[in-house]
């Protein structure tokens, strides 16, 4: 190849380049919809679930709507869930009168609701422990492994989903920092 | 997506495992490349192994750093070993600052080394891709294509599986054309690497369209235009490295004779200097025949360096001319009037069709690397970046290299 032809070849790539970008928002419009439909992931709304306590009551995640919450879906089988709840309560102390609320979401429907229990009081926990029965949370929210997080920002979107062992105190306190302080 | 494959007792995070593996196959071809590019393989193995370890405790740092009130809320999680709170941002810069400093301390050439990241550096980029697959991120905006795939609520754009498809076309090439990771074929030196660069850039260009979440300015998404950008960049240094008229270019040559030598080799050098500014000439050296064990009378041989317009095949032709003007047949291989072989070629690397630059021979014996460390004795391997003391210590070749008298005319100064 020549100089010559190098050169053209190089600048109709270059401007079919450039007309590509400014036609994108042409060809490929983003529809800016108000509230789109939830889904189980950083940036959508949170799938809503109503689901009830051991006692009987009945908690729903729309309830915390303007609150950071932290719903964790694990069972008493599960060693990382039950090695990750402590940090959690740790947390949910320091964090607890700015508002944050941790849903210790038991995957009942995978679980022995006895083993559960035993294990959830014996721990003496301060934030409250849902029965997932039927496994519509786990359904909603396509529950691959236990345990998974999913951080709910103010306004009711995902900020993140963990799975697995990464939620740490340490991650866990730095997010909550900056959902409090209302960045992203 | 598929987030977690399941292997018996073990969830596996599937977007770690594609990195990983992505990083393993890219790492064991990058190492193939250079072994037969002739580069620093252990060199940019060790340099590619510290960028990772630098990079990873910086992206930690890095977290910190942004959270600082961590350092006392829970100082422990700076060392835990999980793969959140990173901030991948410091960590690129860290881990590539650590393998520049590295590459320098090491004297390793850019280019070449360049060259033989591109194996690696294609499957990073398809690895990232295979993870955004699996979790599901960086997804695409709704179809109606019948190829859509059906994602967080809607039938979406397989926008990974885009840019996947298209880097598997740009490795098919990088395979065929370097003839499995052979050589760089006529790409010099630094092209292949803004090869590679300019393709990736025009593939995230492509498909950035169809990702969903945007970072707009305006209209405008951002990755679109530093994606551009890069390319051009690419673009220009392809012009630049295989275009730019160079003027003076220095050659090393080395010359042979075993009929006649002190004739010829005069004879030859002044035919050179005709056509050639002659900048060093070395000392003559009698060599015991090493080569393809004929029976044929020692050697006297010499390295000058030259200053050249010429493009590589026009200084091959006139060397030709030359090699022939002073009477040598190519068919005779044992009774050799001159022989004229290009070393380096300024600091290129490259393969065309018989020959391959720098000559392999200059690291295997001793009668071009002795003469070529009197002229240049600060001399470095323009493919690995060895100097040439070190290119003498490792050289294999035992045959005894004995100089002779000074040449009449002594270097040019």
């Amino acid at each position: 190849m020549n100089k010559k032809s190098f050169i053209i070849i190089a600048s109709v790539i270059t401007c079919a380049g450039l007309l590509w970008i400014i036609l994108t928002p042409v060809l490929f419009p983003i529809h800016q919809a108000e509230v789109g439909p939830s889904a189980p992931h950083a940036g959508f709304p949170a799938p809503t679930f109503t689901l009830q306590t051991p006692d009987g009551s009945n908690i729903s995640l729309g309830d915390y709507e303007g609150q950071p919450v932290l719903v964790f879906m694990w069972a008493s089988w599960c060693s990382v869930c039950k090695a990750t709840m402590p940090g959690l309560q740790q947390v949910y102390q320091s964090y607890q009168e700015d508002g944050f609320e941790i849903l210790a979401v038991n995957a009942t429907s995978q679980d022995n609701l006895v083993n559960a229990l035993d294990y959830f009081q014996a721990q003496n926990y301060a934030f409250p422990m849902l029965l997932d029965q039927e496994g519509e949370v786990a359904k909603a929210y396509q529950l691959r492994a236990l345990p998974t997080a999913i951080l709910i920002r103010p306004d009711g979107l995902i900020h993140d989903v963990i799975i697995g062992s990464g939620l740490s105190q340490g991650y866990l306190t730095a997010a909550l920092n900056h959902l409090l302080k209302g960045e992203d | 997506m598929f987030p977690i494959i399941d292997l018996g007792p073990f969830a596996i995070q599937t977007s770690g495992l594609s990195l990983l593996i992505s990083l393993v196959i890219g790492f064991w071809l990058t190492g193939k490349f250079a072994l037969n590019l002739g580069t620093a393989g252990d060199v940019i193995e060790n340099g590619i192994f510290y960028a990772l370890l630098a990079g990873i405790a910086a992206a930690r740092i890095g977290f910190f750093l942004q959270n600082p009130s961590l350092f006392t809320e829970a100082p422990l999680s700076l060392i835990s070993i999980m793969p959140t709170m990173l901030e991948p941002g410091f960590g690129v810069l860290v881990g590539g600052l650590t393998a520049f400093i590295y590459a320098q301390k090491q004297q390793i050439p850019l280019w070449p080394t360049f060259d033989t990241l591109t194996p690696l550096m294609i499957f990073l980029y398809a690895g990232t891709h295979i993870a955004d697959l699996a979790v599901g991120d960086n997804f695409g905006l709704p179809t109606t294509f019948p190829w859509g795939i059906r994602l967080w609520n809607e039938v979406r754009h397989p926008v990974q599986l885009y840019a996947i498809l298209l880097v598997i076309i740009l490795l098919t090439w990088l395979i065929v054309h370097t003839r499995g990771l052979k050589f760089t074929g006529f790409l010099r030196s630094g092209i292949l690497f803004h090869v590679i660069l300019a393709s990736l850039g025009g593939i995230t260009l492509l498909t950035r369209a169809f990702v969903a979440q945007k970072n707009l300015i305006g209209r405008i998404d951002i990755p679109q235009i530093i994606a551009l950008i890069i390319m051009v960049i690419a673009l220009a240094a392809i012009h630049t490295l295989n275009f730019k008229r160079r003027q003076r270019i220095e050659v090393m040559i080395s010359l042979g004779s075993n009929q006649d030598p002190a004739q010829n080799l005069a004879n030859a050098i002044n035919e050179i200097k005709k056509k050639f500014r002659v900048r060093l000439a070395s000392s003559q050296y009698r060599t015991e025949s090493v080569k393809d064990g004929y029976p044929h009378a020692p050697f006297i041989n010499q390295v000058i360096e030259i200053e050249t317009a010429l493009s590589f095949s026009e200084l091959v032709a006139q060397l030709k001319q030359i090699e022939r003007g002073l009477g040598r047949d190519s068919k005779d291989r044992t009774s050799i009037p001159i022989d004229l072989d290009i070393i380096t070629y300024n600091r290129d690397v490259f393969t065309d069709k018989r020959h391959q630059i720098p000559d392999p021979d200059l690291q295997n014996y001793r009668y071009i690397a002795e003469p070529l460390a009197e002229i240049a004795p600060n001399f470095r391997h323009p493919a690995n970046g060895r100097s040439i003391q070190k290119i003498l210590t490792s050289i294999e070749d035992k045959s005894q290299v004995i100089k002779c008298a000074e040449v009449e005319n002594g270097p040019e100064k």
